[in-house]
């Protein structure tokens, strides 16, 4: 029987085909996420022996009055808003410059080389290059006269700027891509109707192609800002937080906390904090997502 | 194409434009290929010979770079003293297993999705890609617990395991695209035909298998990459090639060579990987935002 005349049964079916996966995601990510809320109640404890203590909202309160959490947060919006500046700007600029060119499919394809390396890889090349004593980069640097004496990650003036550099490295061809694929529906008849009235390529840019590539833009932004909220194994191998806590992102902070104090209640707490503001980015960008100037094609 | 009709003058400004322009991306291919180059190069390069440099502002001694024999003997090391063998094996069975898990379970579930209607569906939507944008760190410590006391940690079930934690999401967000494009009449005619609702369901499997075929390289490639889950979940039994790769850096006597020789091990494959399929990946990257 045609599955539309029997709805109940074709519910029941589908719900089959969900089950498994609803289940398992269930597993590793809902019973997680309220044991995460359990532990930021409580102060953990680390043999099994001991139960774990009640103190309410105590690890939260300690949030406010924790200097180095507040300075985490200063630094991931420093550090995300950097890396998308120059990330956005470059990787328009090339994709502009390589639309159309006779070379653009070769030239992505080794634009897109860094993008399949792991980030603690790029990390490890990018530390070598830095490194004060034998790194290429740190010598093309202070031969340039812009380094002198400390490495780029040894000092904590410059060490951000090591961070942004190499996250930049890696992941500006990711903007160039969708950028790319956003320049290609941008309706043709407009740009000519619109030269036809006597608009020059910089005018055609700014009221015409601008506006049609907004939602890429946008899909390009807050994917880009997760990243950096979710990636931290680049800064781990690189620099560790350091010196001086200066590339100390609220998610390297809350893995020191975690992992190195082993203090699981204020880590689950400093957690929480930072999975209610991805899950926000993360409700704007399903709002983008679903944007449907995104899929057509002229 | 029909705007090259449209006649446009060569002026001053057009032509600087024009050379600003592959000024700009040559420098920036070389900015790209560059840290790769060295990376290869180094892996090649003797201990000492890694470590030559010319003196500050000595630009003309930049030679001293390529002055090197080349050995492979580092890449030998890796795997006769170092179990890269072994690495490699953990990282081909956890990637490809997580990225099946992923991409049988998922196409099930996106399927469903796609068809069928009910109240919170958006919800649930909502919730899949969710469990996908949820930063590592900050879920570890829980799951870390989860998998000690299923004894999973250190083992490679307990790695694909923790890598379908982000590949299944991404596996239903981006099928559910796939299977939406497929009209639901292919089904229907199936079915009047005498085939079951499942047969039905596997007849339009070929329609969208290059898709799953692709989706499943990038979840080969998502996980083949990962490192906090390794390093913590996968710490004992179950080393990859990033966590043995980083692993190799020690505070004193750092062996460059081999490191880079590892990143070279650890990179190469899902090179290639990208390149087979290249004409997907704006698709999977986006989360499926944006077609190529």
């Amino acid at each position: 029987m045609p599955a539309r005349l029997n709805p109940a049964a074709s519910q029941r079916y589908y719900f089959y085909l969900l089950a498994p996966a609803v289940i398992l995601l269930a597993l590793i990510s809902l019973y997680p996420f309220f044991w995460l809320i359990y532990m930021s109640l409580h102060q953990v404890s680390l043999s099994p022996n001991q139960p774990d203590v009640w103190i309410g909202l105590e690890n939260y309160m300690k949030l406010f009055g924790d200097k180095r959490f507040l300075a985490g947060w200063r630094r991931l919006a420093i550090y995300s808003a950097s890396c998308m500046t120059l990330q956005l700007g470059l990787g328009l600029l090339l994709a502009l410059v390589l639309n159309n060119s006779r070379y653009e499919k070769p030239l992505v394809t080794v634009f897109l080389m860094p993008m399949m390396m792991a980030p603690v890889i790029a990390g490890l090349v990018w530390f070598y290059l830095y490194n004060g004593t034998f790194g290429w980069y740190n010598w093309a640097l202070q031969s340039l006269g812009i380094l002198s004496g400390k490495s780029i990650l040894g000092s904590a003036d410059t060490a951000m700027i090591g961070i942004v550099v190499v996250d930049t490295w890696q992941w500006t061809p990711l903007i160039t891509l969708i950028v790319l694929a956003g320049l290609k529906r941008v309706p043709q008849d407009q740009i000519e109707a619109h030269m036809v009235d006597g608009a020059g390529s910089i005018r055609n840019f700014f009221s015409i192609v601008l506006p049609n590539l907004y939602p890429f833009l946008l899909i390009a932004v807050l994917l880009r800002f997760m990243d950096n909220f979710r990636f931290i194994d680049a800064i781990l191998r690189l620099t560790g937080g350091g010196p001086a806590d200066a590339t100390k992102v609220l998610p390297v902070y809350l893995f020191e906390v975690s992992f190195t104090n082993f203090n699981l209640g204020y880590g689950a707490a400093i957690a929480f904090t930072l999975l209610v503001v991805t899950i926000l980015i993360g409700l704007v960008l399903v709002r983008a997502f679903t944007q449907p100037s995104l899929r057509q094609k002229d | 194409m029909a705007s090259k009709d449209i006649v446009t003058y060569r002026t001053p400004a057009s032509v600087l434009a024009a050379v600003a322009s592959v000024v700009f991306v040559v420098v920036f291919l070389l900015w790209t290929v560059l840290p790769l180059f060295i990376m290869f190069v180094s892996s090649i390069k003797d201990l000492l010979e890694a470590f030559k440099l010319p003196a500050v502002g000595d630009w003309s001694g930049i030679g001293v770079f390529f002055d090197f024999t080349p050995t492979f003997k580092h890449y030998v090391d890796l795997f006769q003293d170092e179990k890269f063998g072994t690495y490699f094996f953990n990282s081909v069975v956890s990637a490809l297993g997580s990225a099946a898990i992923s991409v049988v379970l998922g196409s099930m579930a996106a399927y469903a999705l796609s068809r069928a209607e009910f109240r919170g569906k958006k919800d649930l939507f909502f919730w899949v890609i969710s469990t996908r944008m949820a930063p590592v760190v900050a879920v570890m410590v829980p799951l870390f617990a989860i998998f000690r006391y299923a004894g999973l940690v250190g083992t490679l079930p307990g790695l694909v395991i923790a890598y379908t934690t982000f590949n299944l999401p991404f596996a239903i967000w981006i099928l559910k695209g796939f299977f939406d494009n497929v009209p639901y009449e292919i089904e229907e005619a199936a079915m009047v035909d005498g085939s079951t609702r499942f047969q039905a369901f596997k007849g339009i499997i070929p329609l969208v298998s290059p898709g799953i075929g692709a989706f499943l390289v990038l979840c080969v490639l998502f996980a083949w990459n990962d490192f906090l889950f390794a390093s913590i979940i996968g710490s004992g039994g179950a080393k990859t090639l990033p966590v043995a790769t980083s692993g190799l850096v020690q505070p004193q006597n750092i062996q460059w060579g081999k490191i880079m020789a590892a990143g070279v091990v650890t990179t190469m494959p899902m090179m290639l990987l990208g390149l087979v399929i290249r004409r997907y990946l704006v698709t999977g990257l986006t989360m499926g935002a944006v077609r190529g």
